[in-house]
């Protein structure tokens, strides 16, 4: 089957695609998932090249920076100078007198917008502001240099206000309120998951390991800083060009601007320029876009607004911080009994999807292995700090830290092999969790016995040297957040077999793109330079709930599935017609429709379509497609079915600790993933590569340091996001368990790479040296410190508890 | 950022006049990678550049075959002196320093004198250059002036340089027989990293390969400038280099340290690395001293 595969591919695909890397995939013999693959697939399963990644590596794409309009200005947003204070005055007269300035706003001169699922954050800051990142005036003018000078011609009185930056603090009565009309700096927001009976399982267990973990502020750092052109056109309709994720959610929050503006049944058509990478970060509307819609309106101009690197790092939002306590049990023979966590999230000073983090947080600590019985408890609390957002794991890779270092505790109070320790608590296919999960593939234990096996848990390691290992449960089939979890497509097909496919979907580099196109060439018997992806403009492309949740693959891989069948089925219809045989006779491959039988009777696609298209009473072949996944919305005790399948694996880490310095160096990683199965498996494994130097960054060097709510290091040169030097060997073992609802079996792999690296790290670096590091990022001062009060060496300098220096004399 | 004249003069009273004339609202631009961040980031805002890399000079560095002095123009970049065979082979401690400064695209720009004249105590060019005793030549409306480096540095991006001057040339005399010598910067990551510490070690030692008879010390971020550990130097000296004579070296060199607390670093651990880093330099000074010129190897 496989040889008989590989050749029809051959001469299917661009020279690109290796054959050779095929065979790895399906030779994972002994640990090979549950089923077999699927025979008869061509371009499913070919590491195809990202489609336009020509384009890219030439310059050639069309990032926002590269957009332009005419008689387009530039915007540019006046940041606060105080964590919290009182607006008492903004004087603007100034910059509206600078030649080349068209408009100054100011919070006092817009309607009322308010941003973020909490609806907290208004676009341009009136009365006071609550962090250094608030947005008090903006402006637009003919040259960004202008509009720059013009900013710091305005003028503003602040009367400084008590802060808060501790989010235990802020929880006190008598803190500081950041939203006074709240009352309480703790967000109204109940994370509270219980089922079992903690206390009773907390009696009964033989192990118990308790402590507190904690996670801190890193950022995307996408390369492509962010930026936004508005542009009313006579009638006040309204285009945007946005980096964004959510194209159809932007457009109704655009929409909300519009109306707030006073204007009633006006569009809004958001375009899509190139994304330079997006990680969660574009998962909401931001300030500067609703700013943008602002400005140009008042300026009856295309307005663009572009961030450099400096307000990247201060006006996009980081990661979900976390303070984590957990307590885990387990009996005699290792079976988890109980796992209780209650978090304390530092909100910062308005709410976007970081305050949600919990709900996602609540599947590995409801599902990741078996737990009977499970509390859990977060409160996000309103501090002076910056507001934090989605990033790849959605709270999982934080939650995933606490849980999985914890259960190497536990496995080792018990005396179980960590790997075994796993194994007895592994997660089996068709079971249900206690949160409503319904797991149907699952290849868990595979993963983890894979990792062992790779990482060489059996080699002897030299001193110094140590392996972890952690395990990553995700959402693989789409995840019910929203109302609706769907994806549509359109399609149509040309007089030469040519298909141009409008997908909900975005692609931001991830290559969204590029599978689309696999599975409709799958299913047409096309070529891939056949296919033609469009997913940039929402006037062309349907509805979708966004680029998160890993679901991309799943639901619009599902939804371009959905319409292609049709589409086939019409082409079929109609060869059937010409050649008079039996439709269920006809295939379609390598742009022909084939009937077995009688060979002699091929016909040429595009002939065929040309015949149907030019005789009278022709056609032209189109097909539609929503895809809604059955998946469950959480009910109010927090569970159901929230996605179709879920994506597993299990990480292993060798590192090296120098003892005298506490450095860390990875010696090598595996990854593995049941995947369902590798529509691409190079672009996996760059997800997976990515994802895992992404979670290196972020257990050992990443963190956006706050000082009394001042980002201190807003560059580059001083946040430690790894470089290409900097990359470890990774090998990316791919395990395929053919989901029966993913698109050939698919499920989402986009972010588990970056899921379960910091506790493998920290479990490598335990099993190393003895020392646990409980908070992020691993830095070799902790590392080190650990080390000397392990050794209970009077370290002089340095106090063992707060890491700080003291006098030694 | 704030726009600019770009200014090239093909000589040094050329760049010198220039900057007269333009007195208050001119600064000299090398390689540029300091120089436009601090542009960038307002810090200054110079209306002309005049550039010094087209004035010209000798393109590598040079070793005066009669008095063994090493010459480094000032004017050439970290990546020429990464892949020259004659810092390769004698300048170990130098190598070992500008083959890890920034990226490859920051060596093929940044030059040696602009890492000197920039004055910050993390410059990886400057801490090898002063365990080497390097001196520096300087041109000006008055001619030329030599200093030692050491002096060179007045505080945190401040150095003896007057108004208008040049650092021309960076002269390293010649070297003791049996001298090994040894830079690390210690960082967060592989690439575009300052140091958290930088230490740049040279030890000469006797014919028995073993007792040091020449030792220098120096540390970056150690102190408001690149600095000599002058105690720990003085220690080694005549003592046989082994692992508890090191040991207690980098303790000394470690108390001499003036370390502080900053966003990159705290105090208390900037003070561990210098006792540890100084006695591995150390270890790979003799290993290198033992090696004859010629037998490179990698740290
Ligand atoms: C991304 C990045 C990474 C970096 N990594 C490192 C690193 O790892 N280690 C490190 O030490 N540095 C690093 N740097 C800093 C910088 O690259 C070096 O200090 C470099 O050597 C400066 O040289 P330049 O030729 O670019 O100097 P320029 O920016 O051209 O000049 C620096 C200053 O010196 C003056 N000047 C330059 N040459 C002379 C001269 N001959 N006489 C008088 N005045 C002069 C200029 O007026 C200016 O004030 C990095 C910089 C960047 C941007």
């Amino acid at each position: 089957m496989l040889a008989n595969g590989t050749t029809k591919i051959a001469s299917k695909l661009a020279p690109t695609i290796n054959d050779r890397h095929l065979l790895r995939i399906y030779d994972s013999a002994p640990f090979k998932s549950c089923e077999k693959p699927m025979t008869n697939v061509y371009i499913v399963g070919q590491r195809v090249s990202k489609l336009a990644a020509a384009e890219k590596a030439t310059g050639r794409s069309k990032y926002i920076q590269d957009v332009t309009l005419p008689g387009m200005l530039h915007g540019k947003i006046l940041y606060s100078k105080y964590p919290h204070a009182r607006i008492v005055n903004i004087d603007t007269s100034r910059a509206k007198k600078l030649q080349g300035v068209r408009v100054v706003l100011t919070g006092e001169d817009i309607p009322a917008i308010r941003m973020g699922v909490y609806k907290d954050n208004p676009p341009l800051k009136a009365g006071k502001v609550r962090s250094y990142r608030d947005e008090v005036a903006a402006v637009a003018a003919t040259d960004p240099a202008i509009a720059e000078e013009a900013l710091n011609l305005i003028e503003v009185t602040y009367e400084a206000l008590p802060a808060v930056f501790d989010p235990e603090t802020a929880m006190q009565k008598d803190a500081p309120l950041v939203h006074e009309a709240h009352k309480t700096n703790i967000l109204k927001m109940p994370w509270k998951l219980h089922y079992g009976d903690v206390d009773a399982a907390r009696k009964e267990a033989a192990h118990i390991v308790e402590d507190r973990f904690s996670a801190t502020w890193v950022t995307h750092c996408c390369l492509g800083t962010s930026g936004s052109i508005a542009d009313f056109d006579y009638d006040n309709h309204l285009t945007v060009y946005s980096n964004t994720q959510i194209p159809s959610l932007a457009q109704k929050d655009f929409l909300g601007t519009v109306k707030a503006l006073g204007l009633k049944n006006r569009r809004v058509r958001v375009v899509k320029p190139c994304i330079g990478g997006a990680f969660g970060s574009k998962l909401d509307t931001y300030a500067y876009e609703h700013v943008a819609i602002l400005l140009a309106f008042h300026a009856r101009k295309p307005v663009r607004i572009l961030f450099d690197r400096k307000e990247e790092f201060i006006a996009t939002s980081t990661r979900q911080p976390a303070i984590m306590d957990i307590a885990q049990g387990c009996d005699e023979n290792g079976k988890l009994l109980f796992r209780d966590i209650t978090m304390i999230l530092d909100n910062g000073a308005y709410t976007s999807w970081g305050a949600t983090t919990p709900s996602v947080m609540m599947m590995p600590i409801s599902t990741l292995y078996r737990v009977p019985n499970v509390r859990y408890q977060a409160s996000c609390v309103y501090t002076n700090n910056t507001y934090a957002q989605a990033m790849r794991g959605y709270g999982n890779p934080q939650a995933t830290f606490a849980i999985e270092s914890s259960i190497d505790m536990l496995a080792r109070a018990a005396g179980i092999d960590p790997v075994e320790f796993r194994r007895i608590n592994a997660n089996q296919p068709s079971e249900v969790s206690p949160q409503g999960f319904r797991i149907t593939t699952c290849g868990l234990t595979e993963c983890i016995d894979r990792v062992a096996h790779e990482i060489g848990a059996d080699d002897v390691k030299k001193k110094g040297e140590g392996i972890g290992y952690a395990s990553l449960i995700h959402v693989g089939g789409g995840a019910r957040v929203y109302k609706s979890d769907g994806c549509g497509t359109l399609m149509k097909i040309n007089d030469y077999g040519k298909v141009d496919v409008f997908t909900g979907a975005t692609d931001m580099g991830q290559g969204a793109d590029t599978v689309i196109a696999q599975l409709v060439a799958e299913e047409l018997g096309l070529h891939i330079d056949d296919i033609h992806v469009i997913h940039t403009d929402t006037d062309v492309c349907p509805w979708d709930v966004g680029a998160h949740a890993s679901r991309t693959t799943f639901i619009a891989g599902n939804s371009a599935l959905g319409a292609a069948k049709k589409l086939k089925e019409q082409i079929v219809k109609i060869a059937s017609q010409t050649l008079d045989v039996d439709p269920q006779q006809i295939e379609l491959n390598d742009r022909m429709a084939i009937f077995r039988e009688d060979t002699e009777k091929n016909i040429d696609l595009g002939k065929l379509l040309r015949k149907t298209h030019f005789s009278p009473g022709g056609n032209m072949l189109m097909a539609e497609y929503f895809y809604d996944p059955d998946n469950e919305n959480l009910g109010r005790d927090f569970k159901g079915n929230l996605s179709m399948t879920y994506t597993f694996g299990t990480h292993g880490a060798r590192v090296k600790v120098d003892e005298e310095t506490g450095k860390v160096e990875i010696l090598n990683y595996v990854a593995a993933h049941d995947v369902g199965r590798a529509i691409n498996p190079m672009l996996l494994e760059g997800q997976v590569y990515g994802g895992v130097m992404m979670g290196i960054g972020y257990a050992l060097t990443e963190q956006v340091q706050l000082e009394k709510g001042e980002i201190m290091n807003p560059n580059f040169r001083d946040y430690k996001v790894l470089t290409a030097k900097d990359t470890v060997p990774i090998e990316a073992p791919i395990l395929e368990t053919t989901d029966p609802d993913g698109p050939y079996g698919a499920k989402g792999i986009g972010e588990p790479g970056c899921v379960p690296t910091a506790p493998a790290i920290a479990n490598a670096i335990y099993d190393a040296v003895g020392v646990r590091i409980k908070d992020l990022p691993i830095t070799p001062e902790r590392v080190l410190a650990a080390l000397k009060r392990k050794k209970g060496i009077d370290s002089c300098g340095i106090d063992p508890l707060t890491e700080k220096e003291y006098d030694c004399t | 950022m704030k726009p600019f004249t770009y200014l090239i003069p093909k000589t040094l009273d050329e760049a010198i006049s220039l900057f007269e004339s333009h007195e208050g609202r001119s600064a000299y631009i090398a390689g540029g990678t300091d120089v436009l961040i601090k542009i960038k980031e307002r810090k200054l805002l110079p209306d002309y550049l005049i550039s010094l890399k087209h004035i010209l000079g000798p393109d590598r560095p040079l070793l005066n075959a009669d008095t063994k002095e090493l010459y480094i123009s000032a004017f050439i970049t970290h990546r020429t002196l990464e892949r020259s065979t004659l810092i390769q082979r004698t300048y170990p401690i130098l190598h070992d320093a500008v083959k890890n400064i920034g990226s490859v695209q920051i060596r093929n720009t940044a030059t040696i004198g602009g890492n000197l004249v920039n004055a910050v105590p993390s410059a990886d060019g400057a801490i090898p250059l002063i365990a080497l005793d390097a001196s520096v030549n300087i041109y000006g409306t008055k001619g030329m002036r030599s200093i030692d480096l050491i002096h060179f540095f007045l505080g945190p991006g401040q150095s003896v340089l007057e108004k208008g001057e040049i650092l021309t040339e960076i002269v390293v005399p010649p070297l003791l027989p049996r001298t090994g010598g040894a830079y690390i910067k210690f960082g967060r990551r592989k690439a575009m990293e300052l140091p958290l510490l930088g230490v740049g070690m040279l030890l000469s030692l006797d014919e028995d390969l073993a007792t040091c008879v020449k030792a220098r010390i120096g540390l970056g971020v150690a102190a408001p400038t690149p600095i000599r550990a002058f105690s720990a130097e003085r220690f080694l000296k005549g003592r046989e280099v082994n692992e508890q004579t090191l040991t207690e070296a980098g303790q000394i060199a470690a108390d001499e340290a003036r370390v502080r607390d900053s966003i990159r670093g705290v105090a208390w651990y900037r003070r561990e690395l210098v006792g540890v880093l100084v006695k591995r330099m150390g270890f790979t000074c003799l290993q290198r001293a033992g090696l004859k010129h010629g037998d490179s190897e990698d740290v």
